[in-house]
């Protein structure tokens, strides 16, 4: 993995080239572009599914997905991180619908009751959310809108987007109504939305 | 609901994006998308948006298995056979046809709609385009309708449902050759009312018709950049 200073849409470049390749079939390219990617994908994965095993057939599934869509990718819409990381999220998220009439999620989310800290999504060294929202601080824009944000419209769009939470998972992580959480989430994108927007303009 | 309208389709976008849309909502947002460039495009936009934030997360290099299993899965490396290697490109995938069962009907709809003038000495073709992309075994609605005078020297299309498209970009036609060869362009169509298109010989051998998004002058390249948005079948 390229070091985490390097700017989203720089890794993007390097890329497209391969993504580019692997759509006209070469193997070679996307054994290259599953080298330079995969630990990121499968850390977003695991963090939403949290079960190594099945993180890992996710993980699967999205290239194998990725190798047959590379054709259709649209370059001039999307930046490949931005189109890869979404196939991988959506793919755990889907995961984690299917898992949710399995009783093994639940004993997840009791378990993490037990936490006094509502700031801290996982009990042990992982990095909370809030954490991670600090660390990807290297995309300037978006960590200059997120300091715009509420404390607790930060918390629960952190919780919803990296863990993967529903509003009612998210409600009932930090104890608040669920009516509360939902605005909470709502105004973090909308003021997300409009400072990105704003610097965009600005050239900031 | 009018998906149509901007304000909702960004707000359901964005709970789409972060994850937040869930069950039967989400599933119903998905097959939505295909069909709609304004959802679409917000989605787009709320992408660019957030994945970015993944970049705090901490990388974790997944087991070495995972990858022999993709190779398995995609016929890669010890399995492939030279001629097994070469990848179908889109156009001559099949499941790009997939969903256009039911193609009968609709067609006799686009018949009447379109050819009230005296026909040709040789019968029209027409062709009905569905959108890609649906989820599987979904009914896929019919989108356009293209009918090909008998000569199949012109060509007139419609859209038989609301279809919006951004006002920075364009949809453009193309004619997908039996042979598996590259798409040929037919020229840019409205997403609104009625497009007529001469085409001479550029239907020969022309087995399919796609509609792809792209750039306003349609695309720089002589080949779709932009994604399949419909697909149809020409039965000759």
């Amino acid at each position: 993995m390229p070091p985490p200073t390097q700017d989203w849409s720089e890794r993007s470049k390097d890329l497209s080239q391969l993504l580019g390749r692997a759509g006209l079939g070469d193997r070679a390219a996307f054994a290259t572009l599953y080298e330079k990617t995969s630990s990121h994908l499968f850390a977003v994965v695991l963090r939403i599914s949290r079960d190594r095993a099945q993180a890992e057939d996710i993980l699967q599934e999205v290239y194998v997905n990725v190798w047959r869509a590379a054709g259709g990718f649209d370059a001039a819409q999307a930046q490949p991180l931005t189109w890869l990381t979404s196939i991988a999220r959506n793919r755990a998220i889907d995961s984690l619908r299917r898992a949710q009439t399995q009783p093994q999620l639940q004993t997840a989310i009791a378990n993490d009751d037990e936490e006094t800290d509502v700031y801290d999504a996982v009990a042990d060294e992982t990095p909370g959310p809030l954490d991670l929202l600090s660390r990807a601080a290297d995309a300037r824009a978006l960590s200059h809108c997120m300091q715009g944000l509420t404390a607790q419209q930060r918390q629960s769009v952190a919780l919803a987007f990296y863990d993967g939470l529903s509003h009612a998972e998210v409600a009932e992580k930090m104890r608040q109504p669920l009516g509360t959480v939902k605005s909470w989430v709502r105004r973090a994108l909308m003021s997300l939305k409009s400072c990105l927007e704003r610097a965009a303009a600005g050239g900031a | 609901m009018d998906y149509g309208r901007s304000e909702l389709a960004d707000r359901l976008a964005a709970d789409y994006v972060t994850g937040t849309l869930r069950g039967p909502a989400r599933r119903r947002f998905e097959r939505l998308l295909p069909a709609h460039p304004v959802l679409r495009v917000a989605v787009e936009q709320w992408q660019a948006r957030l994945m970015p934030l993944t970049l705090g997360l901490e990388p974790e290099k997944p087991p070495a298995a995972v990858w022999r299993r993709i190779e398995s899965r995609i016929g890669g490396a010890a399995a492939a056979k030279p001629a097994a290697a070469e990848r179908t490109p889109w156009w001559g995938q099949l499941a790009l046809w997939r969903g256009l069962s039911g193609v009968a009907t609709v067609a006799v709809v686009g018949l009447s709609l379109l050819l009230a003038s005296p026909g040709p000495a040789q019968p029209p073709i027409v062709v009905v385009l569905s959108a890609t992309g649906g989820a599987e075994g979904a009914v896929v609605p019919a989108s356009f309708v293209a009918s090909i005078s008998g000569d199949g020297r012109a060509m007139v299309t419609r859209p038989l449902v609301n279809v919006s498209v951004e006002a920075n970009r364009a949809l453009e036609l193309w004619a997908l050759p039996s042979s598996g060869a590259p798409p040929r362009s037919l020229g840019l169509i409205s997403e609104k009312g009625t497009t007529v298109l001469k085409k001479g010989e550029a239907l020969k051998g022309a087995g399919g018709l796609a509609v792809s998004l792209e750039p306003p002058g349609g695309s720089p390249t002589g080949a779709p950049t932009g994604p399949v948005l419909y697909v149809g079948k020409l039965n000759t």
